[in-house]
C-alpha cells in the first residue's frame, strides 16, 4: 500500500483484526514507514478500546481480588526463595560456586603463567630480531666490500687499461754517468743530469786503479741540459781500473780529488 | 472511617499507583484492580461467556500488570486502554484457541484518548456512549460489528457465517464504524 488509507475505518478494522490477510499485510507495510499514519492508528486504538465498554457490566467474583493478591504474594515469596537459593542455599549452587571459584582461580593462575611466558617470549623475540638485524647489516657490509674488490681487480687486470707512472714535478733529476773503458784502447765517458757549476768550478773524472792513487782522466763541464762528456783522455797504458769517479774541483782541475764526489762507479 | 481514609488513595492517578506497584506495593495493585477489574472482567465474559475463564483472563492481566508495571509509560497511552484492548485480545485468542500475542505487555501500542477512565464518572460516561454506539446500529450492522468485535471474525469469516456477499459485509462494517466514531466522539450530525 503506497498511499495513505483514505478512511479512519481502515485503521479501526486493522485494530480489530477484521481485515483479511492481504489487506492487513498491506497496511502493516505502509505503517512501517509512514509517520503520518501513526496518530490515526493511535486514535483507532482508542476508539476500539472504548468500544469494549459496550459489554454488559458485570462484577467479578468477590474472591477474585483476594485470589489475585494471594497469587502475587505467593509468587513473590517463591521469587524471593528462588533468589536466595541462587545466592548460596542450594547444594547444587554451592557446588557450582565452588567449581566456579576453582575454575576462576585456575584461570587467573593460567593467565599469570601465560603472562610471564609471554613476557619471556617477547624479550627473546626482541633479541632475535636485533641479532637478525646485526647479521643483516654485516651481510650488507661484506657484500659491499666484495663488490668493491671485484671492481678494483677488473681495473687492474683489464687488457685495455692504461699504465702511467707519475713522479713529483718538483723532484730534481738524478745525475748519472756511464764509462766505457778498455785498458788497451782508451776511455769514453758520458754524463747526464749534472747540476750547473759556478764558473770557478769544474767536474773532473778520475780513474781509480786497482793499486795506487786516482788518476786524472779529464776535466769537463756540463752544458745547460746537464750533459757532459770525456772522450779518450790521455791515460797511462795498460792500467787496470777498479772504479771511476767524478768530483767537483776548481776550474782547470786538480792533480788529486779534493771536492765532493758527484758520481762513483765500481767496476764489477 | 476506613472508607474515608481510603478515598484519597482511590482517587490517585493511574501513574502514581503504577509507581507504587513498581516499589512492590500490593495495596496499589488492589486499588487499580478495584478501578478496572469490572470492565476487564465484563469484556472477557462477554466474549468468552464463561465466568471462570473470564476470571482467569482477569487474573492473568492484573498479574502481568504487577510484573511489568515498570514498562508502563503514561506518555505513550492510557492504562485503561491497555487493559481493555488486552482483555479483548486475550479473550478472543482463548475463544479461538489461538496462542496469546507475546508482545502485549503494558508497554504495548499507544492508546489515544478518549480513554482516560481514572474517574468513575468518566468510565460511566464512556460506557454509555459505547453502548449507544451499538444500539444505534441497524441490526445487520450491529450483528456484523458484534461478530467482528466480540468474536474476532474477519470479513471473510463473517460473510461465510451470515451468507452475505463479502462486499456487503465490508460495507456494513465500514458504515457501522463511522457511526461508532461519531457516537464515541460525541459529534452531532
Amino acid at each position: 500500500m503506497k498511499e495513505h488509507p483514505q478512511f479512519d475505518e481502515d485503521f479501526d478494522l486493522y485494530v480489530l483484526g477484521t481485515l483479511d490477510l492481504e489487506e492487513r499485510d498491506a497496511l502493516e507495510l505502509h505503517l512501517t514507514h509512514c509517520a503520518e499514519c501513526a496518530p490515526r492508528l493511535e486514535q483507532a486504538r482508542g476508539r476500539m478500546a472504548a468500544l469494549a465498554l459496550a459489554a454488559p457490566l458485570e462484577t467479578p467474583p468477590s474472591a477474585a481480588r483476594d485470589r489475585l493478591l494471594q497469587r502475587v504474594q505467593s509468587e513473590e515469596r517463591a521469587e524471593r526463595r528462588k533468589l536466595r537459593s541462587l545466592d548460596a542455599a542450594s547444594p547444587f549452587w554451592r557446588r557450582t560456586n565452588a567449581v566456579l571459584a576453582v575454575a576462576t582461580a585456575a584461570l587467573i593462575i593460567a593467565i599469570a603463567v601465560l603472562s610471564v611466558q609471554y613476557h619471556r617470549w617477547s624479550k627473546r623475540l626482541s633479541e632475535l630480531e636485533k641479532t637478525e638485524q646485526r647479521i643483516e647489516a654485516l651481510r650488507n657490509q661484506q657484500a659491499a666490500e666484495a663488490s668493491r674488490a671485484r671492481a678494483v681487480l677488473e681495473v687492474l687486470t683489464a687488457p685495455d687499461t692504461l699504465k702511467v707512472t707519475l713522479v713529483s714535478g718538483a723532484a730534481r733529476p738524478v745525475p748519472q754517468g756511464k764509462a766505457f773503458y778498455n785498458p788497451a784502447k782508451g776511455l769514453v765517458f758520458y754524463a747526464a743530469n749534472l747540476p750547473a757549476l759556478p764558473s770557478n768550478k769544474a767536474y773532473e773524472l778520475w780513474l781509480v786503479p786497482s793499486a795506487g792513487s786516482p788518476i786524472d782522466a779529464g776535466v769537463f763541464s756540463a752544458d745547460p741540459r746537464g750533459n757532459g762528456e770525456v772522450v779518450l783522455p790521455a791515460l797511462p797504458a795498460g792500467v787496470t781500473a777498479k772504479a771511476f769517479a767524478v768530483t767537483i774541483e776548481p776550474a782547470g782541475g786538480s792533480s788529486a780529488p779534493t771536492g765532493a764526489k758527484v758520481l762513483v762507479g765500481i767496476v764489477s | 472511617m476506613a472508607a474515608a481514609r481510603r478515598e484519597p488513595e482511590a482517587q490517585m492517578a493511574d501513574q502514581a499507583l503504577i509507581r507504587r506497584i513498581m516499589s512492590g506495593d500490593e495495596a496499589a495493585l488492589g486499588l487499580l484492580y478495584d478501578r478496572y477489574a469490572p470492565v476487564v472482567y465484563s469484556v472477557s465474559n462477554r466474549i468468552l461467556r464463561d465466568t471462570g475463564a473470564a476470571e482467569e483472563v482477569l487474573q492473568d492481566i492484573f498479574y502481568q500488570l504487577w510484573r511489568t508495571a515498570g514498562n508502563f509509560d503514561a506518555g505513550r497511552g492510557s492504562l485503561a486502554g491497555w487493559l481493555l484492548v488486552t482483555a479483548r485480545n486475550r479473550s478472543i485468542d482463548r475463544l479461538r484457541r489461538r496462542p496469546a500475542i507475546p508482545d502485549e505487555d503494558v508497554a504495548g501500542g499507544e492508546i489515544a484518548s478518549p480513554l482516560n477512565l481514572e474517574s468513575a464518572m468518566a468510565r460511566e460516561e464512556l460506557m454509555a456512549r459505547a453502548r449507544r454506539a451499538f444500539v444505534e446500529l441497524p441490526p445487520p450492522q450491529r450483528e456484523a460489528m458484534e461478530m467482528a468485535y466480540f468474536e474476532g471474525l474477519t470479513h471473510t469469516e463473517i460473510a461465510q457465517r451470515t451468507g452475505d456477499p463479502l462486499g456487503t459485509v465490508k460495507t456494513r462494517l465500514r458504515t457501522a464504524l463511522q457511526t461508532v466514531k461519531r457516537v464515541l466522539t460525541g459529534r452531532v450530525e
